[in-house]
């Protein structure tokens, strides 16, 4: 279907940005590389009169030094995310996650800001305006049943983003700009775990930074994902795990799973389970099980939610058994590309 | 030197630059002054009665020029001259999710999308039918009324005396066995350009010319005769570059006849190109088929009977259903050397869109179940997969049992150069535990072909074929278990029969040669992206001796080409290219005669190679001095050559018109030389003899090759038929189910490869499209609603999951082929889902007999074996005993509610008893 008729804005500083959306708030979105937003508006699931397109804010762009942490602008594309040396020799498993999105054409244009807003997404609810008219539309957009659990009035529509379990597990941090100034918030008290009001983010407010912490830089981490097709595919099920050791046991851990609820979710108990243990087999598969209770999949993608749930369970086992092998004292190999900087 | 000089070589497509560098325009690129945007309203129920159509708010919307409905054009139409079930727009009822309903004109594509939201369609909900099963025992609220139980065609065949076939046997197998659906996705969506020239008396439409992207331009114009009520003549279709098929476009679409209705009320030209899912609605893709199969086999391996009750989930209309279902029982048993043969095949209604041919049409389901069991067979008989094949193999010439003759046959050739390059003998090979020691059986003698030998020296061999138990093989490093698999397939290369009946030849060319020695070919074949057009240039200039460079290939444009029956059934280039030589021989004896005057011989001692035209025995004295001649042959220099002796052509432009200056010219090149002339010095010898010079040539299948005569025969006959071995090395993780395909070895027995670049992009391209099925695509259905129209969500194979295939190409040289060329398009992808679930036993030991082979399934089969903690992944739906369909299709079950519908369904009271979700904690 063509594109709803809407007048495109080109703020050029946080300040205009916020005051924009001042102004419009409820008629009004935000695009960024309009990878997830430019389908569904051509699918009918957003109509809105203005967008807001953050691309000609120079300051959002770029990855800089903090604190011997790192700020990524939220306009930062993920093709600068993968091809940073200093995030793949600091926080690997960023790297990795980022590494797995798409395909390099569409990690050309999307951003940081966008995966971490990424909208949730569901069978019933990713399809054209008239195939949703067909099944009566659902409780996400213009209807009021759920398909994947009926009965229920909440939306289950997942989550799935690449990038923020690995973030999570970083104990990243986000700035979030409005129209009184900035704030930050941890990236776990972002999210809402409810599919159709996704994240804690007012209609007049914006990304504008993603803050990792020194705490969890040098950590080793693994990011791995289910899918069927080998690229150009939505995560069935990620899973996100680093780790850090003192010797050969672990110090701390984490692990945090992504498209297999309506929210990227921490896993919780995962430090208490390795702290001070040398990961084996049958620990990894411990945090697995944890992982696993974790995951409440239901029929919003292929595959069906038995299936996923049982490989956030395998993969987090083999993910924790990877990144406790990663020697952290050697330096990592260098990533391809030169920049930075976007 | 080889004895030909254009063909057998890798030769560029000549429609490559224009594709490769965005010049090339296809349908969707075309526009016209005053042209309109149509969009089409689809129906939201899968089976309903249309009530009533109010159009007239749509009509009042700004910008709409026109809104047509089913009235506007009522005349059924349909592929098969049997099933005129179609109307472009529904005239008094929907029958899936996505039917046709109206269609708006208008300046632009965002005012025909608003201007469809205000049509108001009334519709009364019928009970739907969703699972061939069920829909083959409905009483009432069928899908067409004139189909009772909503069977479209069934066929009962039985040859030789299958009974007594598997008394004989000394082993049975029988097995159930399900394959998904599966569709085309095809890059190009269908599009279509209609526009009428007014007439010159009445001043009303006149002239109807419709460009599409089109598989078959003259059953097009065919129906726009019927649907529109035009004569044929005053409707030209022209068919621009197209962006794949792969059978999606071998029928005619409804937006194909929908913009020329449209265009006709609007009194403008209008253009409808569709989306993505539309494209999935329009489908006419590969049906969800059951199999019900049972091979009886000799202790040696040698098959003595088969059975197969094949019912096929057609969706909504007949299209290729009866073909397609008659395929499947046709070359079921054509393959290896069977004496009995029972057939029951039933082509089912159902309220989805319509399945039709799609690449491998009608074999490729069959043949997976079919070389699975055989392995099963083979693994029971504790016998070489590969040997058993061996053992099965026709002795041609000859008839098979259903009446199809053989005269080429390289399968035995294609399992032996697979064998050989996969290593398959190690591969299989492992420690035998002694108890294990087996009394085999020699070989049965007589296959007839030279390397007998090769491959049953297998048959010898302990290590090879001793496998009690397939899943012994150690895991390799990464943990995954590694496996190889055989399968062979074959195809035909063209129906003999058309369907619609006549004697008309089935392929015509014309050939029209320029005084300046450039030729021109009329075809009206369709290139779609698999070369038709370079094999017609090649065996046009292979005919001549001339460059391939002096040839232009005019294609598929009903005013200008002569009829030929489309692209598909991998027809072209057997039919369409013996058209091609022939027309070709045609205008050769007309130069030849000129030429034999100037260089005083016999006709019959005129040779024409590299571009010249010798008296016989010249040709060797003269090419060497000539370095145009005297080129090495190989693909970078074929490019360059065609592109700078177009240049070379050119320059000699004089001759056109002035003759005496290019033969003063030759003379002082080659004083008194009388042996031989250029290319142009005989076509300007010929067109001073005999005014214009042109050719013709058609073919028509020979009577022999036409089949037997029993009801169904006419579908299965070809002149020839192509043939296919294939080994898969898979690995299967086991905590996950995942495949991994490492490699592929790929072997075709083309005839003769004319050009083998083509050749080996074609069977690849099947590998791929069967490694597809076999691990990813499906489409999913919830009551009646496809869960995944789109690419991204229907998911074929990426480059990243990509094995690499080594694709060997065997030339069996068919005595009826141009020059031995037989069919390269399609044959080879019934293989490759076969060897692949072969592979995964040999290296897991669990037998797949539901494709695709998704993760899941293969976790749970895996779990099922080890009897470990069943989880319950496909529902209920066990994949190595597949019985039917927890809802409607696929292993992914939707529960919940659906879109809304009848209170009689039947698909309602399956819902209802579906087991609950597996939900929550465990
Ligand atoms: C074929 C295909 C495959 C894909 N596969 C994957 C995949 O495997 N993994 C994956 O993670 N993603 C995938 N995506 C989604 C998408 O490409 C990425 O998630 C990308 O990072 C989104 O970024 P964007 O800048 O393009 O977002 P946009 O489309 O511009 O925005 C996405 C959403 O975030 C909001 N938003 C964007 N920036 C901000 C901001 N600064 N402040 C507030 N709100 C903001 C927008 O309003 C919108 O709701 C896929 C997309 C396509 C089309």
């Amino acid at each position: 279907m063509s594109l709803p008729d809407f007048q495109l804005l080109r703020p050029r500083t946080v300040a205009e940005a916020t005051e924009l959306l001042a102004k419009h708030a409820a008629n009004a979105q935000i695009v960024a590389g309009g990878t997830d937003l430019i389908p569904s508006l051509r699918q009918r699931l957003f109509a809105p009169r203005f967008l807001i397109d953050l691309r000609a804010i120079v300051d959002l762009r770029g990855i800089r030094a903090r604190d011997g942490g790192l700020d990524i602008g939220a306009l930062t594309t993920l093709t600068t995310i993968e091809r940073s040396p200093e995030i793949a020799q600091k926080y690997p498993v960023l790297h990795q996650a980022a590494k797995t999105v798409a395909s390099p054409l569409l990690r050309n244009m999307g951003t940081i800001g966008g995966n971490i807003c990424l909208d949730t997404r569901c069978l019933w609810y990713n399809q054209s305006l008239q195939w949703r008219q067909s099944c009566g539309f659902c409780i996400k957009k213009d209807g009021d049943l759920c398909h994947v659990a009926p009965g229920g009035s909440k939306c289950w529509a997942a989550f799935s983003g690449d990038t923020p379990p690995a973030l999570l597990c970083l104990e990243a941090e986000i700035e979030i700009a409005g129209p009184q100034g900035t704030r930050r918030v941890p990236l776990s008290e972002f999210y809402t775990n409810v599919g159709d009001a996704r994240m804690k983010l007012q209609n007049n407010e914006l990304l504008t930074r993603v803050l990792l912490p020194v705490r969890t830089a040098g950590w080793s981490g693994v990011y791995r994902k289910l899918r069927i097709r080998g690229s150009i595919d939505y995560p069935l099920a990620g899973i996100a795990v680093v780790l850090k050791r003192s010797n050969r046991h672990v110090a701390d851990a984490r692990v945090a799973i992504t498209a297999v609820n309506p929210a990227p979710l921490l896993v919780k108990g995962v430090a208490r389970a390795l702290a001070g243990r040398e990961v084996n087999e049958e620990i990894a598969l411990q945090v697995g099980e944890l992982a696993a209770r974790t995951a409440k999949p239901l029929t919003t993608s292929a595959l069906t939610p038995e299936y996923r749930r049982e490989m956030i369970r395998v993969f987090t086992k083999r993910a924790v058994l990877e990144a406790a092998a990663i020697d952290q004292s050697l330096p990592r190999a260098q990533p391809r590309g030169p920049s930075t900087v976007d | 030197m080889s004895e030909f000089s254009t063909i057998g070589r890798p030769i560029a497509f000549v429609d490559a630059a224009e594709k490769t560098t965005g010049h090339g325009k296809y349908t969707d690129d075309l526009s016209m002054p005053g042209m309109l945007i149509g969009k089409v309203l689809h129906s939201p129920h899968p089976h309903a009665r249309i009530k009533s159509i109010d159009t007239s708010r749509a009509r009042a919307l700004p910008g709409v020029v026109a809104v047509v409905t089913g009235q506007d054009a009522p005349t059924t139409y349909g592929i098969l001259p049997i099933g005129h079930d179609e109307h472009a727009l529904a005239l008094d009822k929907v029958r899936y999710v996505g039917d046709n309903v109206a269609c708006v004109a208008a300046v632009d594509e965002a005012t025909a999308e608003k201007a469809l939201a205000l049509i108001d369609v009334e519709y009364e909900l019928l009970p739907a039918w969703f699972d061939p099963e069920q829909s083959m025992r409905a009483e009432n609220d069928f899908v067409h009324e004139n189909r009772p139980r909503n069977i479209e065609k069934e066929y009962h065949h039985t040859f030789g005396d299958p009974d007594k076939g598997f008394a004989e046997a000394d082993y049975v197998a029988e097995a159930r066995y399900i394959a998904n659906e599966v569709t085309h996705a095809a890059m190009e969506p269908h599009s279509t350009l209609a526009a009428f020239e007014l007439d010159p008396h009445t001043g009303k439409p006149g002239r109807l010319t419709v460009w599409s992207s089109t598989q078959v331009p003259y059953y097009l114009q065919h129906k726009l005769s019927l649907v529109l009520d035009i004569p044929m003549s005053r409707i030209r279709v022209i068919k621009p570059l197209v962006g794949g098929g792969f059978g999606g476009k071998s029928e005619v679409i409804p937006l194909e006849i929908t913009a020329a209705i449209a265009a006709r009320a609007a009194h403008a030209p209008v253009k409808i190109t569709y989306t993505r899912e539309e494209v999935f609605w329009a489908h006419r893709g590969r049906p969800r088929t059951i199999i019900d199969l049972k091979t009886g086999a000799k202790n040696d391996g040698r098959i003595v009977a088969a059975a197969a009750r094949v019912i096929q989930d057609g969706g909504g209309y007949c299209s290729y259903g009866p073909v397609t279902i008659l395929y499947s029982g046709a070359l079921l048993g054509a393959l290896y050397d069977i004496p009995n043969v029972r057939y029951d095949g039933y082509r089912v209604l159902t309220n989805k869109p319509a399945c039709g041919a799609m690449r491998g049409h009608g074999t490729v389901n069959v043949r997976f179940a079919f070389e699975s069991q055989l392995d099963e067979i083979a693994a029971a008989l504790k016998l070489d997969p590969a040997e058993v094949r061996c053992r099965n193999l026709l002795k041609p010439p000859c008839v098979t049992v259903n009446g199809l003759r053989v005269l080429s046959y390289g399968l035995p050739e294609c399992i032996d150069k697979v064998v050989a390059a996969s290593d398959w003998t190690e591969k299989r090979a492992r420690p035998v535990q002694a108890s294990e020691k087996l009394d085999l059986k020699p070989v049965s003698e007589g296959h007839g072909f030279s390397r007998a030998e090769e491959v049953s020296h297998l048959c010898h061999s302990e290590r090879a074929s001793a496998r009690e138990e397939p899943a012994g093989r150690n895991p390799a490093a990464d943990g995954r278990r590694r496996g190889v698999g055989i399968a062979c397939s074959h195809y035909v290369s063209g129906a003999a029969n058309s369907i619609i009946r006549s004697d008309m030849p089935h392929s015509t060319v014309n050939l029209k040669v320029d005084r300046d020695g450039g030729v021109v070919a009329y075809t009206g074949a369709a290139e779609i992206g698999q070369g038709s057009d370079t094999m017609t240039a090649q065996i046009v200039a292979e005919v001549l001796g001339c460059d391939l460079a002096r040839v232009k290939v005019v294609a598929a444009d009903t005013d200008l080409t002569p009829i030929d029956l489309g692209s598909y059934s991998s027809r072209v280039t057997f039919m369409n290219g013996n058209a091609s030589l022939r027309a070709a021989e045609d205008v050769k004896k007309k130069i030849a005669s000129a030429a034999a005057r100037r260089l005083d011989c016999a006709v019959a001692d005129v040779v024409f190679r590299g571009d010249k035209v010798f008296r016989q025995g010249a040709e060797n004295v003269a090419r060497a001095p000539s370095p145009a001649v005297d080129r090495p042959p190989g693909a970078a220099d074929d490019v360059a050559r065609s592109s700078s002796s177009a240049v070379k052509a050119q320059g000699r432009v004089e001759g056109q018109i002035l003759r005496g200056s290019v033969q003063q010219k030759r003379r002082n090149e080659d004083e008194g030389s009388r042996d031989w002339m250029s290319f142009e010095e005989a076509v300007v010898a010929a067109i001073d003899f005999s005014g214009a010079l042109t050719g013709t040539g058609s073919y028509a299948p020979p009577a022999e090759a036409r089949g037997g005569q029993f009801k169904g025969a006419g579908v299965g006959p070809s002149p020839a038929y192509s043939y296919s071995a294939q080994v898969a090395e898979v690995s299967v993780d086991e905590e996950t189910g995942e495949v991994t395909v490492h490699k592929i070895w790929a072997a075709h027995d083309c005839g003769r490869a004319l050009n083998p670049v083509a050749v080996e992009g074609q069977v690849i391209g099947s590998v791929w499209m069967g490694l597809g099925q076999a691990l990813e695509e499906e489409m999913i259905w919830k009551d009646g609603l496809l869960m995944n129209p789109g690419l991204l969500e229907y998911r074929s194979p990426s480059a990243a999951e990509s094995p690499e295939i080594e694709c060997m190409i065997v030339e069996s040289i068919d005595p009826e082929g141009p020059f031995g060329a037989k069919e390269a398009g399609e044959g080879s992808l019934a293989a490759t889902i076969p060897a692949i679930s072969n592979a995964i036993y040999d290296a897991v030991g669990v037998r797949l007999r539901e494709v695709p082979f998704t993760p899941e399934r293969v976790l749970a089969a895996l779990r099922a074996k080890k009897g470990e903690k069943k989880l319950n992944m496909t529902r209920d739906v066990d994949p190595t005993a597949p019985a039917t369909f927890p809802e409607h299709g696929g292993a992914l079950c939707f529960k919940g509610k659906g879109p809304a519908r009848h209170p009689l369904d039947v698909a309602r009271a399956d819902v209802a008893r579906a087991p609950s979700p597996a939900e929550g904690d465990d």
